[in-house]
């Protein structure tokens, strides 16, 4: 095939219904939208360049607001984007449906592509946080877009229920000063109440998937969903925070969820019993900040102010985010002054 | 029509060591591979190549010859076909076909300007 110039859209997403598709200059068919995705988000492209090119193609973001997501200069991203034309034209990857067998893993991509673009946006970066949480947004359109076109895809809606109750909160979690407000902390006031809404209607009507790749979005929404729902942080129902967890590590384990288990299980029955769900996690998450600030904050909390300043200490050495940084000096902080 | 070199990497001495109902699984896959890229395109060629041990390479300016391929690897190219198919994702398709033991690059073939006639 030739190298077949792609179509540019633009897309008029409406943030409380399905997303309306434009074409440019006016007669794309819905086809034509899955073929546009499904060719940006081709596996022989590798994943950051998709990302890229479907927030450019599909969504019609520039390349400078690319370039801000993906905390990269605009001439890198620019030369991701033309990286990525080329290999296109070069390599022969087509414009066109797969066949009915192969659709459901490209649409599996697809997802990852935009949920690789979506936490790009939530990556800690020494930039404004805010302006790029609402470049997330973006991603969220990509999902939309695709969405209006197989309604029906499973992967496709759990991932838009976790991505929008993710996204809900985006206001909440930076303070007036820039520093990092945890969700227990949070203004609940201020997450977008239309969109928790909207993902947990779309949950509502997903049930448990063999797939494992929609299970795992599932799983997260759910227990975002649990968060979201909640009048307040006391009111949190971790006895289902627990059980989602559970279900989590069995589709898709690894050392992340558990260290999110472990809070989960702290928070359900007692720090004693987190501190013990850490064990073997050392090995799993060497270099990791997360682990010894989740460690500080347990034996704080039982009130072993010592060994908690120790790991605190440590998760401040491996820390490589200004505002995360910030936040565990301020706790550390507070510990030693008592 | 794109050209498309289909290399196959497998580990070296693998053939020798096979049992015969193995070897007709490998002469089954081949075919069903050269029966897909008959059905959407064409084969301009394709062979098994001799071991990695048996290669011989030329390098620097002076045209000196060493022992072995290019690059020292556990896996290394075994066999390749030349084929033309309408795009990557038929060629994919073609590829899934071989035994799943091997590794499988696939490498557009691109025309050289003003070498090139045909």
């Amino acid at each position: 095939m030739a190298a077949r110039k792609a179509p540019l859209l633009v897309v008029d997403a409406d943030p409380e219904g399905g997303a309306g598709v434009m074409a440019d200059p006016g007669d794309l068919v819905e086809d034509d939208v899955l073929r546009l995705v499904l060719m940006c988000c081709h596996p022989a492209l590798g994943p950051e360049v998709a990302s890229a090119l479907a927030l450019r193609l599909v969504v019609g973001v520039s390349t400078a607001d690319i370039a801000r997501l993906f905390l990269v200069p605009e001439p890198t991203m620019a030369a991701r984007i033309t990286r990525g034309k080329k290999k296109i034209a070069a390599a022969g990857i087509p414009f066109t449906v797969p066949a009915a067998d192969d659709l459901p893993s490209r649409l599996r991509v697809v997802a990852q592509t935009a949920y690789l673009a979506f936490t790009a946006g939530y990556a800690p970066g020494s930039g404004p946080d805010l302006l790029r949480a609402d470049l997330a947004g973006e991603a969220v359109r990509l999902v939309r877009v695709t969405l209006a076109v197989r309604p029906d895809e499973a992967v496709l809606r759990a991932l838009l229920a976790l991505v929008l109750l993710q996204h809900s909160r985006r206001d909440a979690r930076v303070g007036a000063d820039g520093s990092l407000v945890l969700l227990p902390d949070q203004d609940r006031s201020r997450w977008h109440r239309g969109e928790v809404d909207e993902a947990v209607r779309v949950l509502a009507g997903l049930g448990p998937s063999a797939d494992l790749l929609t299970e795992s979005y599932r799983l997260q929404a759910l227990i975002a969903a649990e968060h979201a729902l909640a009048p307040a942080a006391a009111d949190t129902r971790w006895d289902r925070i627990c059980a989602a967890y559970d279900a989590l590590a069995r589709v898709s384990p690894s050392p992340m969820v558990r260290l999110a288990a472990a809070v989960a299980v702290a928070e359900r029955d007692d720090p004693a019993a987190g501190l013990a769900a850490l064990d073997g996690l050392d090995a799993e998450l060497p270099g990791s900040h997360r682990l010894p600030a989740v460690r500080g904050e347990l034996l704080a909390r039982l009130g072993d102010d010592r060994a908690a300043i120790a790991a605190l200490d440590e998760a401040i050495r491996l820390c490589g985010n200004e505002v995360e940084r910030a936040h565990l000096i301020e706790r550390r902080d507070g510990l030693a002054s008592d | 029509m794109k050209r498309y070199l289909v290399l196959i990497a497998y580990e070296p001495g693998d053939w020798e060591h096979v049992d015969e109902d193995t070897r007709q699984e490998v002469f089954t896959a081949h075919r069903a591979f050269e029966a897909h890229v008959a059905e959407h395109g064409e084969k301009v060629a394709g062979a098994a190549l001799g071991d990695a041990d048996t290669a011989t390479t030329l390098r620097g300016p002076e045209r000196t010859v060493t022992d072995g391929p290019f690059v020292e690897s556990v896996e290394q190219v075994g066999g390749y076909y030349d084929v033309r198919l309408p795009d990557l994702d038929t060629a994919i398709a073609a590829a899934r076909l071989l035994p799943a033991s091997y590794t499988v690059e696939i490498r557009p073939v691109v025309g050289v300007e003003g070498y090139d006639e045909a």
